[in-house]
């Protein structure tokens, strides 16, 4: 990214959240090249606007947040952090598997915000206690269902353990100081939990359309 | 119901006057006769208007409508002397036990039955013909059995009745909770954020906002939850989730996507646990501390991890506690868990203080 700004866009259907994101971006040092206050806005302005992060509010006018994600968060597109007042964890698992990297809580400050939006425009992942729980949740159903996830799609014993503190509220300095981990090294596992993830509701998708018959 | 039966009636009371008609030879006493069938047609139109409305169809209504019934029967021999073939009332009187078996159930009807066929048997008393008995051993069977099925129809329509109305709640709970996702929980969390930055009171105002925005948000999302799932089962999960609603400490919630079931005593046991850790934590590391809830389901067991940043607790306090005959922590958390076939294991110190609690899934 060099010195060029981080390129944000911002959705949401409240005007007044909006404008205040957008400040609170802007003022960190990021530009706002888009907002979009539904689904279909979203849509249509991405391409052009060509943002590196895409902040997103999961309950937005047709279509709602996890399609946009599912439809943005692509090979080469943007990254999307999901930022919503939503207490739908399924909303928000969804839209996690569906290819966005980050989740943060409405609620959260305005300093964790920007922290977030650089973190995820950095390719890490941004996760609070919350979004780790179920994270944790969606890999063990996995492991005991049906159709087994394949080997490499499964946590490692490092990656469930440094999960397990991000679900219990642990930041990732705290965490690299209690396994004595460099904060780097924290980050990939957790960026790999979430890469793990997407990868095997991916496979799911193929294997369920190959069932279908479809393309 | 009630229409049902006033149609039954009024075919049967024309059967019982076409068939007095027609047989006008057999009956000895015309004036009287003339009398009690009209008594009857008027009994007839009386109760089928009565019936037709709760409030009036009393236990006193429904006897009346016995006795009708069974002093027609009785007043036969009087009226077409003592070799009679059929009653004057004749089918009339199985109204009489339907109405008994449709509102007073399977006893009703039975009562209803025997009463009737005690009358009928009665007055043929001791020339009972074949066919005579076949009519009373149908009306004995037929009472009580309809009785039987017309309780087991009004059991299913209230239960279909109250899943409606429940459905109904959950719809209107699920508006109002997108309603309020919209706008209260959004204003909020703006002044949550904002707040802190206008400095003085807002600080204030700013923690306050987000305290009732978390609160919300949990109320919100337990409610849309059925707690209790079937016959004393109950998802864990849920009554986490509803730990955020605590005014202290603040307890931020992890639980898995999917829906953490157990039975209805365990939930509430291990509820009862992590409410005491939070409690301690509360009253031990502060009442505006934070506390962080997670709930892992592992198949073969269930794990609840409750975990505050405070200054931990001294090693041998709890066990002076214990013996100084405190019960404390030891009987609600450990005492709880040891119940549940489970394990408190406490792990403490400059970090905070971290109690996980581990209970097996008992096989059914």
């Amino acid at each position: 990214m060099g010195d060029q700004p981080v390129r944000v866009m911002v959705v949401d259907d409240h005007p007044m959240w909006r404008d205040a994101v957008e400040r609170d971006l802007a003022a960190a040092g990021f530009e706002v090249v888009a907002v979009a206050s539904t689904g279909r806005e979203a849509l249509a302005r991405c391409p052009a606007a060509r943002p590196d992060v895409v902040v997103l509010d999961l309950q937005i006018p047709e279509p709602n947040g996890v399609e946009v994600t599912r439809a943005i968060a692509v090979e080469g597109g943007p990254r999307v952090l999901i930022l919503s007042a939503s207490g739908e964890q399924g909303d928000v698992l969804e839209a996690v598997k569906a290819g966005a990297t980050g989740y943060l809580v409405k609620s959260a400050s305005r300093a964790e915000l920007v922290d977030a939006v650089g973190k995820v425009a950095a390719g890490a992942a941004v996760y609070t206690a919350g979004l780790a729980g179920l994270v944790l949740g969606e890999f063990r159903r996995m492991e005991t269902s049906a159709e087994p996830a394949a080997e490499d799609n499964v946590l490692t014993p490092r990656e469930t353990e440094i999960l397990r503190m991000v679900a219990k509220g642990l930041s990732s300095t705290q965490i690299a100081e209690r396994l004595v981990l460099s904060h780097r090294t924290v980050q990939n596992h957790t960026q790999n939990t979430l890469r793990k993830l997407q990868l095997h509701n991916r496979v799911e998708l193929t294997r369920y359309a190959i069932e279908k018959g479809l393309e | 119901m009630s229409r049902v039966l006033f149609w039954l009636r009024l075919v049967v009371t024309a059967n019982m006057v076409g068939f007095a008609a027609v047989r006008w030879e057999t009956i000895q006493r015309p004036v009287a006769a003339v009398v009690v069938l009209t008594l009857l047609v008027c009994w007839s139109g009386f109760v089928s208007w009565a019936y037709a409305d709760d409030r009036r169809r009393t236990s006193g209504l429904l006897v009346a409508d016995l006795a009708v019934a069974v002093g027609s029967l009785v007043a036969t021999p009087w009226l077409k002397g003592d070799h009679f073939g059929a009653t004057i009332p004749g089918f009339w009187v199985m109204t009489v036990v339907l109405v008994w078996a449709a509102y007073r159930g399977a006893r009703g009807g039975l009562v209803a039955a025997v009463a009737i066929a005690a009358a009928d048997l009665g007055i043929r008393w001791p020339h009972i013909t074949e066919s005579n008995y076949g009519n009373v051993f149908l009306l004995l069977i037929g009472g009580p059995l309809l009785g039987r099925l017309a309780s087991a129809l009004k059991d299913l329509a209230r239960q279909r009745d109250q899943a409606q109305r429940e459905a109904a709640l959950a719809e209107e709970r699920a508006r109002l909770a997108r309603a309020v996702h919209d706008g209260v929980l959004q204003v909020l969390a703006l002044v949550q954020r904002r707040g802190p930055e206008l400095g003085g009171d807002g600080v204030d105002l700013g923690r306050l906002a987000g305290e009732q925005e978390s609160r919300l948000r949990a109320m919100l999302h337990a409610g849309s939850q059925t707690t209790v799932v079937g016959s004393g089962v109950a998802d864990l999960g849920a009554g986490i989730s509803a730990l955020a609603t605590r005014a202290t400490p603040v307890v931020e919630v992890s639980v898995p996507g999917t829906a953490v079931l157990l039975s209805a005593s365990a939930v509430d046991e291990l509820l009862g646990a992590v409410n005491a850790c939070l409690d301690n934590v509360a009253r031990h590391v502060g009442e505006s501390a934070t506390a962080w809830v997670l709930l892992e389901d592992l198949e073969d067991s269930v794990v609840v991890t409750v975990r505050d940043e405070g200054p931990g607790i001294a090693v041998g306090r709890l066990q002076r506690a214990a013996e100084q005959g405190r019960i404390g922590v030891a009987g609600s958390i450990v005492g709880r868990l040891r119940d549940l076939g489970g394990t408190a294991t406490l792990s403490t110190g400059v970090h905070g203080t971290e109690w996980e609690l581990d209970v097996p899934r008992v096989v059914s």
